[in-house]
C-alpha cells in the first residue's frame, strides 16, 4: 500500500550535492553548502545545509559528500541522510570524476561544477554516460585560494575558521555563474574571500551538453534486505580482498615505478598501510584496486624509484 | 528576541548550557552528541563561558564528577549517547535518589550491536524508571528551549531531580536548524541560580548515600516518588513563564497538531514527528481528518493529561522508534504506556503501534502515509487485527 502518486513532491526544492575528500577537503565541501544556503536564506528562501552522516567521522581521501536544499516553500522532506535527486552537483577535486558514482540521482537539466584545470572533454572523457546532466562547468578554483583544513566545526559544532575562506569561494561562483541558483551579491556577502569567489565566477567554463537521459534505479524491497542479511549481521572476513571496501578511488595520485632505479630493498611492501604491494621477480607492484594514493611508499623509497603522478593522467 | 543563527541540535544545547551558566561540565565523546562538547569547550577555551570542563575517563565517570559536583552545589551538565548513555548506568538511581538536578543532553544513538551511528530512542528509554525526568525535542530551537525549562523544573524545590533532554542524533544533533538565541537577561529571569540546601560542605561534614535499613526504604522511595509527581505542575508553571519572558509558549507534555476534528492521530516523540506532521497536512488537503500528538515529556508519563485530551480519538497509532524485545503488544514502551493510561476507555478508543526507523533508518513519509492508512482502516472497521508492525516488514 504506497502512495504511489505524487502526494509528496516538493517542486520548490533544489539540492545540491559536494562531493570532497576526507579531511583535507570537507570543510570546503561544508563550506560551499553553508554559503549557498546563507545566501538564499537572505533572498527568503527556506534553506537546509549538512554534511553526510555516514560519511563521517571521515578518514584522509575518503569521498565524503556535503548538501544543500534551497526552497520556495517550507522544506518538509527535511530529516532525510541524502539529497537522493540533486540538480546540482559540484566535486572540490577532479579526481572524484573517476570511480565515484558522482552524477547517481542527477535530475534532468543537471549541472556539474568541476574544480579543475583540465579540459570539459578530458573530464568528460572519464564521465562516461553522462545521462541527465545538461551543463558541465569547469574551474581552476585551486589556483584562485587555497584549501582550509580543520577539524573545526566537524560534528556540528560551530566552524571557529569562518565561511568560504578556501577553494568554496570561487566554487561557489562558478555555481551562480551556470545556475543563477542566488545572486552574485548576496553570495558575497557570506563568504570569506569574495574576491575569489568573484574570479571563480568571472572564469568558470560553462558547457552544454545533450541530455541523454537516465534510467531510474530500482530500490532493493525490504523483504530482500532481509533476506540479504547475514544471521545476526555477521560479516565474512576478507582472506585477501574485500568487495565490500574497494578504496582504489579515494586515491588522486598513483604511485609509478622506476625498475631500473629499483633495488628490490621491498621497503615500501614493509611500509604500504594497506598491505597493496606485492613482490614479483618484476620488483613491487601495486595493487590499484585498493591504493588510496597515501604515497607513503614514494615516502620511504630510498631510491627514489616511486614517484606520484596524477590519478586523471591515466585513462584507466 | 535575541539573535537568529542556523545552528545544529548540538550547537544549540551548548549555547542552552552557556546560557545557564553551569559551573561544572564533564564529558567523554561518542557519537552523535559529541558536538556539544566540542562546542562548549571551545566556549570554555575562548572565554565565553566561566566552568570547570573535565574530561572523564568514561561514560561511569562522567556521571560520577557531576554527581559530586552537583551535591557539593555546583550546577552540572554532562551528555553521551548509545551505549555511552548504558555505560553509565549505575550511577542514575543514585544521582536522582540524592535528589541532584544533574542535566545530561542525550543525542540518541542505536544500542550496539552493530556499531551504528544513526538514532534510536532506545539508549534513554532504557532509563526511564531511574528517577529522571526525560523529554525529547522535535527542533533544535526545543532542544535549547527544553534544556533551559528541564534546569529550572529539576532544581525547583518541590522536585529536586535530574534530568535527559533527548534528542534524536543526526537528525537533530547534526542537521541545522534556525534558533533564536535569547539575550542572558532574560535566561536570568527563568532560571534563578542554583540552591541546593544540603550542600557538601567540609565545615559541615554530611555523609550522601549511606548505607541503610531495610525499614526505611519504603519512605525514602515514596519521596523520591513525590518529587516525581510533582513535576507535573512545576512544569506547567515553567512553561507559563517560559512563553511570558521568551514568547515561545510549547504545551508541557503533548503538542497537538491539526487535532481539533481529528478522527485518528499518530502519537510518538522526537524528530520523526516533523514528518508526521508533514503527512497530516498533506492527507488534510485530501480531507483526511488525520492529527498528530507528539509526546513532549516522557518522565513522567503525562497519563491524566492523555486520558483527558486523547479519549476522543477513535484510533490512535503509536510510533516507537526503539526496540522493546519481548514487551507487551509487541510494539514499544510508549504504544505499552499508551494503552495504559487508556486502559479505562476500553474499546472506545482503539490503538495500534508501529515500530519503524530502526538504526537510525528514516521514517519516510511514504512509511508515515502507510501507518495513517492502517489507523483510519482500524477506526472504520473497529478491528485491530495486529497489535504492533514492524516496518517496513509487516506494512
Amino acid at each position: 500500500m504506497s502512495t504511489g502518486s505524487n502526494l509528496f513532491a516538493e517542486p520548490g526544492l533544489q539540492q545540491i550535492t559536494v562531493w570532497a575528500r576526507g579531511v583535507v577537503m570537507n570543510k570546503d565541501a561544508r563550506d560551499i553548502v553553508v554559503a549557498l544556503a546563507e545566501a538564499a536564506a537572505r533572498e527568503g528562501k527556506y534553506v537546509q545545509a549538512w554534511e553526510n552522516y555516514v560519511d563521517l567521522p571521515d578518514r584522509v581521501y575518503v569521498p565524503v559528500r556535503a548538501y544543500a536544499r534551497i526552497s520556495t516553500d517550507p522544506i518538509e522532506s527535511k530529516y532525510i541522510y541524502e539529497n537522493e535527486t540533486p540538480d546540482i552537483i559540484i566535486l572540490v577535486e577532479e579526481t572524484l570524476v573517476k570511480g565515484v558514482p558522482v552524477l547517481r540521482g542527477l535530475r534532468k537539466g543537471g549541472v556539474l561544477v568541476v574544480n579543475t584545470r583540465r579540459s570539459p572533454e578530458e573530464i568528460l572523457s572519464f564521465l562516461g554516460d553522462t545521462g541527465n546532466l545538461e551543463t558541465l562547468v569547469t574551474v581552476d578554483a585551486s589556483s584562485l585560494s587555497t584549501a582550509v583544513t580543520t577539524l573545526s566545526g566537524a560534528e556540528g559544532a560551530t566552524d571557529a575558521t569562518g565561511i568560504g575562506a578556501g577553494i568554496a569561494a570561487p566554487l561557489a561562483g562558478a555555481v551562480v555563474k551556470a545556475t543563477g541558483i542566488v545572486s552574485l551579491e548576496n553570495l558575497a556577502a557570506v563568504v570569506k574571500n569574495p574576491e575569489a569567489m568573484r574570479r571563480g565566477y568571472e572564469l568558470a567554463r560553462v558547457t552544454r551538453l545533450e541530455t541523454k537521459g537516465a534510467a531510474q534505479e530500482v530500490a532493493v524491497s525490504a523483504g530482500e534486505l532481509l533476506k540479504q542479511l547475514p544471521f545476526a549481521g555477521t560479516v565474512p572476513s576478507p582472506v585477501s580482498e574485500n568487495e565490500g571496501m574497494v578504496t582504489g578511488n579515494w586515491r588522486m595520485q598513483r604511485p609509478v615505478l622506476d625498475q631500473e632505479a629499483c633495488t628490490s630493498c621491498d621497503t615500501c611492501w614493509i611500509y604500504c598501510p594497506d598491505s597493496c604491494i606485492t613482490r614479483t621477480d618484476e620488483g613491487p607492484t601495486f595493487n590499484l584496486k585498493y591504493c588510496k594514493g597515501c604515497g607513503i611508499c614514494e615516502e620511504v623509497c630510498p631510491s627514489g624509484a616511486i614517484s606520484l603522478v596524477p590519478e586523471l593522467n591515466f585513462k584507466d | 528576541m535575541g539573535k537568529v543563527r542556523r545552528i545544529s541540535g548540538c550547537v544549540a544545547a551548548a549555547n542552552a548550557v552557556k546560557l545557564a551558566d553551569v559551573d561544572v561540565i564533564c564529558s567523554y565523546p561518542i557519537r552523535p552528541y559529541t558536538g556539544i562538547m566540542s562546542e562548549l569547550a571551545r566556549m570554555v577555551a575562548d572565554g565565553e563561558l566561566d566552568a570547570e570542563f573535565i574530561h572523564g575517563e568514561g561514560e561511569h565517570a562522567q556521571l560520577s564528577v557531576v554527581y559530586g559536583a552537583s551535591a557539593a552545589g555546583a550546577r552540572t551538565f554532562t551528555g553521551s549517547s548509545g551505549v555511552g548513555v548504558t555505560y553509565a548506568f549505575e550511577v542514575y538511581s543514585p544521582i536522582s535518589g540524592e535528589r541532584l538536578p544533574v542535566q545530561m543532553a542525550i543525542g540518541d544513538r542505536t544500542l550496539d550491536p552493530p556499531g551504528d551511528f544513526g538514532s534510536e530512542h532506545t539508549d534513554a528509554e532504557c532509563c526511564r524508571d531511574q528517577g529522571w525526568i526525560q523529554g525529547w525535542a522535535s527542533t533544535q530551537q526545543e532542544v535549547l528551549d527544553m534544556h533551559l525549562i528541564y534546569y529550572r523544573v529539576g532544581e525547583d524545590p518541590r522536585v529536586m531531580l535530574p534530568q535527559f533532554v533527548c534528542q534524536d542524533g543526526y537528525y537533530i544533533t547534526h542537521i541545522l536548524g534556525e534558533v533564536d538565541i535569547p539575550d542572558p537577561s532574560q535566561v536570568k529571569e527563568f532560571l534563578p541560580p542554583y540552591k541546593n540546601h544540603h550542600v557538601l560542605d567540609p565545615k559541615n561534614p554530611m555523609i550522601i548515600g549511606a548505607q541503610i535499613e531495610p525499614a526505611m526504604g519504603p519512605p525514602l522511595q515514596y519521596q523520591r516518588y513525590q518529587a516525581m509527581q510533582a513535576v507535573g505542575q512545576v512544569l506547567r508553571e515553567a512553561h507559563e513563564e517560559f512563553a511570558r519572558i521568551f514568547g515561545r509558549r510549547y504545551d508541557p507534555f503533548l503538542e497537538e497538531y491539526l487535532t481539533e476534528d481529528a478522527e485518528v492521530v499518530i502519537f510518538g516523540q522526537g524528530a520523526h514527528m516533523v514528518t508526521a506532521k508533514a503527512v497530516a497536512a498533506r492527507l488534510r488537503n485530501l480531507g483526511e481528518k488525520v492529527g498528530v500528538v507528539r509526546l513532549r515529556t516522557f518522565r513522567p508519563f503525562p497519563t491524566e493529561e492523555i486520558r483527558r485530551r486523547m479519549s476522543r480519538f477513535k484510533a490512535i497509532g503509536v510510533l516507537d522508534n526503539s526496540v522493546n524485545f519481548g514487551i507487551s503488544c509487541n510494539g514499544g514502551v510508549l504504544l505499552s504506556e499508551l494503552r495504559a493510561a487508556l486502559y479505562d476507555f476500553g474499546d472506545k478508543v482503539k490503538t495500534v503501534g508501529f515500530v519503524a526507523g530502526l538504526g537510525g533508518e528514516v521514517v519516510t513519509h511514504d512509511e508515515f502515509y502507510r501507518m495513517f492508512r492502517k489507523i483510519q482502516e482500524i477506526a472504520k472497521t473497529g478491528k485491530v487485527e495486529q497489535t504492533a508492525y514492524w516496518l517496513p516488514f509487516e506494512l
